[in-house]
């Protein structure tokens, strides 16, 4: 029998199906992608190829705020693809550390891969093979505990000298706060070594740091002294296995907000083993930072989020915070791999503030404004204490990824503030810095960068809380692209 | 023709006999960079089941990292595949400590400083051909 041109199609198909998994055909697409169809925004998941020295910014706009003096730094991903295959989760990329220092009215901008095993391994083979939040990885992963595996790539800390680059499901990565370069992982303790830090610490008005780290149905909960040294680290169990991105605490408590988003199978990626249960409600565990071991938990109807504002007690008693809020996870699952792809349609609605009330009778409340907004940041001289302002990137849009606009909520009045800059800036999480030897919650900068895609820059911007929606008060310019980043911390 | 092929085995299992003398390795492991504390826990397996916990290891030592000892040398193995398991008991303990979600927290490592995948190395990772004299050197993390 002659083989026919079918049965040798059906072969060579048979052959491409045995030697292309479909993480391949991604990472070929994602590569792709750079030459094809890629959307107005694609300069903001771009990767970038090297370490990038520190360079002046150029004053495009405004001035320099007198008395602003420091370093922004902040992290976040920026090498997804390689030859061998593919990133295929936002959250999966490369940390990089980039420092925006600010000094005598001058800006500079420099920024620096965390030189991670994930990192080595994946050079060396040319190739993304660890598995991660969404990226499925393959059997050359080198993973011989879960800080091989850690992309330092999330958020960061100021630890004297250093700072440190914070994951999720690992270690904080020590880097020279000088030269961004990479140090080591943090063991806090002997015992504890290699127990997940994750990227959202919080200031306490002592000094102090609280911190989590979750694995399933239980979570460590860090306490570390104002020289970032260990104070305390108590594991507690938890009413139910959730994913837990973030958590926040008053300066009496430490809240975990239990979504209904909780670990099914065992699996890789992190987003395979998870099920979404609307119908479970998301469940709010309240415990005494005094003594964990006394807890409270409360109900509220399921919701998702990645990102939730420091809280507060108020006089009766009640706790209140506020979250980034969505209806599902599917930007978590499907969104950001349309971010990676460099094109496509996120799916769902993006997530708008709500503030939530945990009453001292029981009840829980969620209130929902119509404020679309993520990154909530608050004044670091009020964390834990009552206050009003949440500042937050706004103006998402349906179907496209990423804010482009910078926003103060006000929760006393609510009233909102809002500075767009239109669809041709990528606007990063701001920081919020107090002003030199002032007080009132309003006396206070914001400070972040965006992504500008007209002119293939990244730029930093300083706005005026009291002012949020007149525009940025002082715009320096790089003279290069970094991707957009994640979250970041001020070092005055 | 017959006589031979009726003793042909007999010659082979001579030969299997005799290549313990004939056909040794001496195995060294060395864990240069270790930190002089407590033991280093080594095993030397030399199948593939036995390494990946069906049977016992092939050889085994205790190092006094404490007073300086980071190599050990195994004489005179059957030359062939090993693969090396150890660990650095810092504590003295005899265990292998792990952290409160169940993570090694002292420090261990496989021949041919071979990582595994969400677990130890693998036989394919980690084996390794003894001949004369072979020589190991591992990086415990």
């Amino acid at each position: 029998m002659t083989p026919s041109r079918r049965s040798f199609l059906m072969g060579a198909a048979a052959l491409s199906a045995a030697v292309a998994t479909p993480e391949m055909v991604r990472a070929a697409a994602a590569l792709d992608a750079v030459a094809a169809t890629k959307a107005d925004w694609a300069l903001a998941t771009q990767d970038i190829e090297g370490d990038i020295a520190r360079r002046t910014m150029r004053l495009v706009h405004g001035r320099a705020p007198a008395g602003l003096q420091g370093a922004l730094y902040r992290n976040g991903p920026a090498k997804f693809r390689r030859p061998g295959g593919s990133a295929t989760h936002w959250f999966d990329g490369d940390g990089m550390m980039r420092a925006f220092r600010i000094q005598d009215g001058q800006a500079t901008l420099e920024a620096r891969f965390a030189d991670t095993p994930k990192r080595r391994t994946e050079t060396e083979l040319g190739a993304v093979v660890t598995p991660g939040f969404g990226t499925k990885g393959d059997a050359r992963a080198r993973i011989g505990s879960n800080d091989d595996a850690n992309a330092a790539n999330t958020a960061v800390m100021v630890a004297g000298d250093q700072i440190w680059a914070l994951w999720e499901a690992g270690s904080p990565l020590a880097l020279s706060a000088s030269d961004l370069s990479t140090q080591g992982f943090v063991t806090l303790r002997d015992d504890l070594k290699g127990m997940p830090f994750q990227a959202h610490p919080r200031y306490a008005s002592d000094g102090s740091i609280w911190n989590v780290g979750s694995a399933g149905g239980q979570a460590v909960i860090w306490h570390l002294r104002p020289d970032r040294s260990l104070s305390d680290a108590q594991v507690v169990p938890l009413p139910r296995a959730s994913y837990m991105h973030d958590f926040t605490a008053t300066d009496r408590h430490v809240i975990l907000v239990l979504q209904p988003w909780v670990f099914a199978t065992h699996a890789m990626p992190v987003t395979a083993g998870l099920a979404w249960r609307p119908e479970m409600g998301t469940q709010v565990l309240v415990l005494d930072k005094d003594d964990l071991s006394k807890r409270r938990l409360y109900e509220l109807p399921g919701f998702f989020h990645f990102h939730l504002g420091d809280a507060w007690a108020e006089r009766d008693g009640a706790i209140r915070f506020d979250v980034a809020a969505s209806a599902d996870p599917r930007f978590a699952v499907d969104g950001a791999r349309v971010l990676v792809d460099g094109h496509g349609v996120v799916p769902g609605d993006p997530a708008k503030l709500a503030l939530i009330t945990l009453r001292p009778d029981g009840r829980a409340d969620m209130t929902y404004s119509d404020v679309v907004g993520e990154f909530p940041k608050a004044d670091p001289r009020r964390a834990g204490l009552k206050r009003s302002l949440t500042a937050h990137t706004s103006g998402e849009t349906r179907g496209r990824p990423l804010p482009t606009g910078l926003a103060v909520h006000d929760w006393d009045s609510g009233r909102s503030h809002a500075f767009e800059f239109g669809m041709h800036q990528v606007v990063e999480e701001a920081v919020f810095v107090p002003k030199p030897g002032a007080t009132a919650e309003r006396d206070a900068w914001l400070v972040g960068p965006s992504v500008n895609l007209k002119e293939g820059r990244t730029e930093l911007h300083v706005f005026d809380v009291a002012r949020v929606e007149d525009g940025p008060v002082a715009t320096w310019q790089a003279d290069t692209a970094l991707p957009a980043g994640f979250h970041g911390v001020w070092a005055g | 023709m017959k006589t031979v092929a009726a003793i042909a085995p007999v010659l082979a299992l001579a030969a299997s006999l005799a290549a313990a003398p004939a056909f040794a390795a001496d195995l060294t492991v060395a864990f240069p960079s270790a930190a002089p504390q407590g033991q280093i826990m080594v095993a030397v397996f030399n199948s593939e089941a036995n390494y990946g916990g069906e049977g016992q290891p092939a050889q085994v030592a205790m190092l006094d990292a404490a007073a300086g000892q980071t190599s050990v040398t195994f004489d005179g193995l059957p030359d062939g595949d090993y693969a090396v398991r150890a660990f650095h008991d810092l504590n003295g303990d005899g265990k292998m400590n792990t952290n409160p979600f169940g993570m090694p927290v002292e420090p261990f490592a496989f021949s041919n400083n071979a990582v595994g995948n969400m677990g130890p190395a693998s036989w394919e990772r980690a084996k390794f051909a003894a001949a004369g004299v072979t020589t190991q050197s591992i990086d415990l993390k």
